[in-house]
């Protein structure tokens, strides 16, 4: 694991500035930590030697107002870094997710994981563990430095030692590596758990074992205890290790200033400036170990990201930038699938083999078995999946799925997601699909708020608003699948005069298992199963 | 005081002397840096050697003594939260036991749950990060103060006003937390909601063309957190800042008072430097009320869903589910089984209501016979997981009545009722523990053979049968992970396995695509009157919210969410040989 991972900075642009700021604040605080030893040490002079205090205080107040603000800026610019950097990683994650087919996008548990507690791991990360890495780059090489120039024996002492740190804890990491991957191992499924159990709480409760497990919570929760100081026990004692290491060489500084003060080879202010000089080399560097392990989470989650960023795009374009719309495709478009083969990713059975199309200009309706591959058609053709084999040649599209979506909010705002449309266009539209009496009856109307998941409404009234949106769109190729699938007879004999409708104006593909539909159809598509015999599809013109 | 209304940064005897450690540890380090100043001052005073050497050996036991106590002090204050942290899961555990399912909320209970088990671990993590820093800060100063003062008075009076300004800005600090943490909290949970909707539900949202509209949604929530952010740091930084301030103000005042003081030079430095190595413990403090706020947010989650009362009472113990609830009655009330699984279902105008405030099912009457299966379908909100949740006896109906077999349900055992239903719902959770344990929790004397048919029943088989061990595999978190179809049977084989008369199912379905949706469902129905080994024969009715293959049921049933309207079971609109009129006896077992 790097210290710092630059890819960041590449990834997301966003990046830089908080980062910039951070670096520049963290030496600023460097400079100012030092010229507080000066000053310190020219009171403690001034006292002792009963002389004027007024210009060493000046200074010393002085330098703790500017450490004061830079300590708030500090506080403040990683603050904004941390959100910043989280921010700019989940918006680029998402967008490139956005970009991509169904099939190079990682399965949605590990999407959501990533987008969500991913993302947001990283910002302790920005936040804390990046401010003390720029102080440990900076305090510690100002300090030798400093000491260098004003007593280069402690500076000698300084550097002879402080390279035992590392080294020390890298020692104590090896000898320990193998045991404390055990327990780590051992201690995530104790920890695990206790989350498990809870998790598992409505099953166990339903069948009747949830109170047997009290006494088991007890147990593993005590084991998880003595596995946990087990490990901690380590890593406190190598942290002391590394602490008393530090303190052994500050004494040493301590001692041999002391002595040469005693010599009278020294003056008492440039000892003084040694002895509070030297800690700042070590305690930097011991803190970045300790807000390491803080900001591990932060870094394991920033490396998965920046994977996903990195990860080649897909082998074609989706179809809406292949294929934008424009005169090449006729007056309404034309859709075109040449020899389509397609398997879901680590599939090698296809759900769809071979299969050749053209649907121009108003509806062709789709029929098949379950299974069929009808609605991975309607995928191939909005560019949602993208073929194993052959090429599909599509305008973009306006997809009604089975489930569509209709966001948390307004009636407007679910009718608006994709294309602006007026309150008149709005109420055309319910018209159309005739849902306006029921959007007229809710209280406030089009501003009427669905709630979660468009709660209240039955899955017919969906249905048509979905259809409302897709009256709406501009888009000149109309994909739907099933869109009456939740209708009575008279609703969905109603619909499907809208779908005939709507396919005076455009291309519609329309998936459906029942028979409204078909007699408006200008074309029907009959997909089997790849494995069934014959052809896998079967096209059959019809004329109204 | 008693347990329940202590604070969270109560400390326990364990982290009581954790702290009484770091404050030794934190004064040695104060300590180290005083007596190195007075060494130095008293070096330059040219002594004889051997006098600088009780300097030397208090600088080197002081600089010894910090790593020392601070690694006592880590061990004591760790063992004494993880102690802490395991009586609170138990406690915690035990009082989630009554209040499951009903009272997690009705939808992503697990989400809940996963939040209950967080929100204890940061209250917990008061002690360490909390109470230990602030009683290690206490008790060094408490030293410093008293030595202070034995040297000069005016130097201690300097001391404890620092300390005093110290304890100011600490209070100042846990307030602006305390203050802006929510609004933080609130602005996370939006950036979490809509990500979460962006990343699962890319695929529809570019379908109808709202992706940008989506982005928009993510840009505005992240502008939020970053105000949020903004201001809670804000807090912060001023609480940093005043720290340092107070302490440079604290070296000049001793600075100006020790010049004129009549004691030797050596101990004129020590008292300068000292306020400066009180720096150094205070800082701590600025992460340490921000720890408070957040587990004083935690803790006060914690307490109002544990404090919540159950959604159910046995009427039998006149107590509120708890332990009866629980007990292992599966084998005990077999007997009742046979009432059931031949009595069939009466709700006679049931209404019910999860938090006592609005209805949630309107009046409703349903007769279900026993062995047959029943899609309930209706619209987002018409009360259908209600329902549900009454006939599963995990909440008691407002008015109405409920008879199983003639008996009235509520009159039954809380125990006894429940032992009769096995319910599936939308999340089924898979222990992270072997495939053959994840079943016969539902029923501890199931042999392997009944297992076997349990997966078969469920169209498991395949999956069985590429497991590397079998039944021994290990599945859930750690071990082979699961498809959601996958899952979604898992839960439908350990409900088939418990053998249980009447199987109740809450959109098992509802997360899966269409065809595997379909297909889980076909394999449910088939388990439709199927004769248990007491005779009865077996019931199921799904709560289905899209038609997914609600054909496939002998009824389909709407409810209604209007209050006037009561639930009549609707002329079944799909068309197909398996469907039947309301009333009709049961088919024998298929």
């Amino acid at each position: 694991m790097k210290p710092f991972d630059p890819r960041l900075l590449r990834a997301v642009p966003a990046a830089r500035r908080p980062v910039g700021v951070l670096a520049a604040t963290g030496v600023l605080t460097g400079v100012a930590t030092i010229a507080t030893a000066f000053a310190l040490s020219a009171v403690v002079v001034a006292v002792v030697e009963r002389g004027d205090l007024t210009q060493p205080l000046v200074w010393l107040l002085a330098l703790f107002v500017a450490r004061a603000a830079l300590a708030a800026t500090t506080e403040w610019v990683g603050a904004w870094a941390g959100v910043s950097v989280s921010s700019a990683l989940r918006a680029s994650l998402l967008r490139a997710w956005g970009a991509r087919d169904a099939d190079s996008r990682p399965d949605p548990g590990t999407a959501v994981s990533l987008a969500t507690s991913g993302a947001a791991a990283v910002e302790p990360y920005a936040a804390r563990y990046l401010p003390t890495l720029v102080h440990a780059a900076v305090v510690p090489v100002l300090a030798v430095g400093t000491l260098v120039v004003v007593d280069w024996p402690s500076a000698l002492v300084v550097v002879l030692t402080l390279p035992l740190l590392p080294l020390f804890a890298a020692l104590i990491g090896r000898a320990t590596e193998e045991s404390t991957q055990r327990r780590w191992s051992a201690l995530a499924a104790l920890s695990g758990h206790f989350l498990d159990v809870v998790r598992g709480l409505p099953t166990l409760v339903t069948y009747g074992r949830a109170r047997r497990q009290v006494d088991t919570v007890r147990a593993v929760s005590d084991r998880h205890r003595r596995a946990t100081m087990e490990t901690l026990r380590i890593a406190f004692l190598s942290s002391a290790a590394l602490e008393l290491l530090a303190t052994i060489s500050v004494a040493i500084v301590a001692v041999t200033v002391g002595l040469r003060l005693s010599h009278g080879s020294m003056a008492l202010g440039a000892g003084l400036v040694a002895i509070l000089l030297a800690p700042e080399a070590y305690w930097p560097v011991r803190r970045v170990g300790a807000e390491y392990h803080s900001a591990a989470d932060g870094a394991v989650a920033l490396d998965a990201i920046l994977a996903e960023l990195d990860h080649p795009q897909p082998p074609s374009p989706s179809p809406a930038t292949l294929f934008p719309p424009n005169a090449a495709f006729g007056v309404g478009g034309e859709v075109r699938l040449e020899r389509v083969t397609y398997a879901y990713a680590g599939s090698t059975v296809p759900v769809t083999r071979d299969l050749s199309l053209v649907a121009g200009p108003r509806l062709t309706v789709v029929t098949g078995p379950s299974g069929g591959g009808k609605s991975t058609l309607l995928d191939l053709v909005a560019g949602l999946r993208v073929p194993t084999a052959g090429t599909v040649a599509a305008p973009r599209a306006h997809y009604v799925t089975q489930r569509p979506f209709l966001a948390t909010g307004s009636v407007r705002e679910a009718l608006t997601i994709g294309h602006p449309a007026t309150d008149e266009q709005l109420w055309e539209s319910l018209r159309a699909v005739g849902v306006d009496g029921v959007v007229a009856s809710l209280p406030g109307g089009l501003s009427a708020d669905l709630g979660d998941d468009g709660f209240g409404l039955s899955a017919g009234q969906r249905q048509r608003l979905a259809l409302a949106r897709a009256w709406l769109a501009p888009e000149t190729v109309l994909l739907l699948d099933e869109p009456t699938a939740h209708l009575d007879p008279d609703g969905a004999a109603h619909l499907a005069q809208v779908v005939a409708d709507l396919a005076e104006r455009r291309v519609v593909i329309a998936v459906t298992h029942r028979d409204e539909l078909l007699a408006h159809a200008d074309q029907h598509v009959v997909v089997r199963r790849p494995d069934a015999a014959g052809s896998p599809l079967d096209t059959e013109e019809s004329v109204r | 005081m008693s347990a329940d209304t202590r604070p969270v940064w109560w400390p326990t005897a364990g982290t009581l002397r954790g702290g009484l450690l770091g404050g030794i540890a934190t004064a040695s380090g104060m300590a180290l840096t005083a007596t190195s100043g007075w060494l130095i001052v008293r070096a330059a005073e040219r002594p004889v050697i051997l006098t600088l050497l009780t300097a030397i050996v208090m600088v080197r036991a002081f600089g010894m003594a910090r790593p020392v106590f601070r690694y006592w002090e880590r061990l004591v204050s760790h063992d004494a939260a993880l102690r802490l942290l395991a009586d609170r899961r138990t406690r915690a555990y035990e009082g989630l036991i009554p209040l499951t399912p009903a009272r997690l909320g009705r939808r992503r209970r697990a989400d809940v749950l996963t939040g209950v088990v967080d929100d204890l671990t940061d209250a917990v993590d008061a002690q360490v990060r909390v109470t230990v820093p602030v009683l290690s800060t206490a008790v060094a100063g408490g030293i410093v103060i008293a030595l202070a003062m034995a040297l000069s008075m005016p130097v201690g009076l300097v001391m404890l006003a620092l300390g005093c300004v110290v304890v100011l800005v600490s209070a100042l600090a846990a307030a602006l937390e305390s203050r802006s943490l929510p609004e933080l909290l609130a602005a996370r949970a939006e950036v979490t909601r809509v990500s979460e909707l962006v990343s699962s539900q890319s695929g529809e949202l570019r379908a109808v063309g709202g992706w940008a509209t989506a982005m928009t949604w993510l840009d505005r929530a992240h502008d939020t957190l970053a105000r949020s952010t903004r201001r809670i740091s804000a807090g912060r930084s001023l609480a940093a800042s005043l720290y340092l301030v107070a302490v440079g103000a604290a070296v000049a005042v001793t600075a100006v008072i020790a010049r004129d003081l009549d004691v030797a030079t050596p101990v004129k430095a020590l008292l300068v430097l000292t306020p400066v190595a009180v720096s150094d413990a205070v800082t701590p403090l600025v992460d340490a009320m921000r720890a408070l706020a957040r587990a004083r947010g935690s803790e006060r989650r914690v307490d109002a869903l544990l404090g919540l009362s159950p959604a159910v009472v046995d009427r039998t113990t006149e107590t509120a589910a708890d332990t009866a609830a629980d007990t292992d009655v599966t084998v005990a009330a077999r007997p009742g089984a046979t009432a059931y699984g031949r009595g069939g279902i009466e709700l006679r105008d049931v209404t019910a209501s999860w938090t006592g405030g609005r209805t949630d099912l309107a009046p409703t009457d349903l007769v279900v016979e026993p062995g047959t299966s029943v899609a309930v379908t209706g619209a987002n909100g018409s009360g259908k997981s209600t329902l549900l949740a009454v006939l599963a006896r995990h909440l008691d109906p407002t008015s109405g009545t409920y008879h199983l077999g003639g008996t009235d349900a509520l009159d039954l055992p809380l125990a006894q009722a429940r032992s009769q239903v096995a319910v599936v719902d939308d999340e089924t959770h898979v222990l992270a523990t072997s495939l053959r344990n994840n079943l016969v929790l539902a029923r501890p004397d199931a042999t392997d053979d009944a297992v076997d048919d349990a997966l078969a029943a469920a169209g498991l088989t395949d999956l069985r049968n590429s497991l590397p061990d079998g039944l021994d595999t290990t599945l859930g978190a750690g071990g082979r992970g699961l498809s959601g179809g996958e899952r979604a049977r898992l839960g439908i084989a350990r409900a088939h396995l418990s053998d249980r008369p009447l199987l109740l199912l809450d959109e098992p379905v509802a997360h899966l695509d269409p065809p595997t949706a379909r297909a889980v469902v076909e394999d449910l129905t088939s388990l439709t009157g199927r004769t248990g080994a007491d005779g009865g024969t077996r019931t199921v009715i799904m709560v289905t919210h899209r038609d997914d293959g609600a054909d496939l049921f002998d009824r389909v049933v709407e409810v209604r969410r209007r209050p006037s309207a009561t639930m009549t079971p609707t002329a079944v609109t799909q068309p197909g040989d398996r469907t039947h009129e309301t009333g009709r006896p049961p088919r024998p077992g298929r």
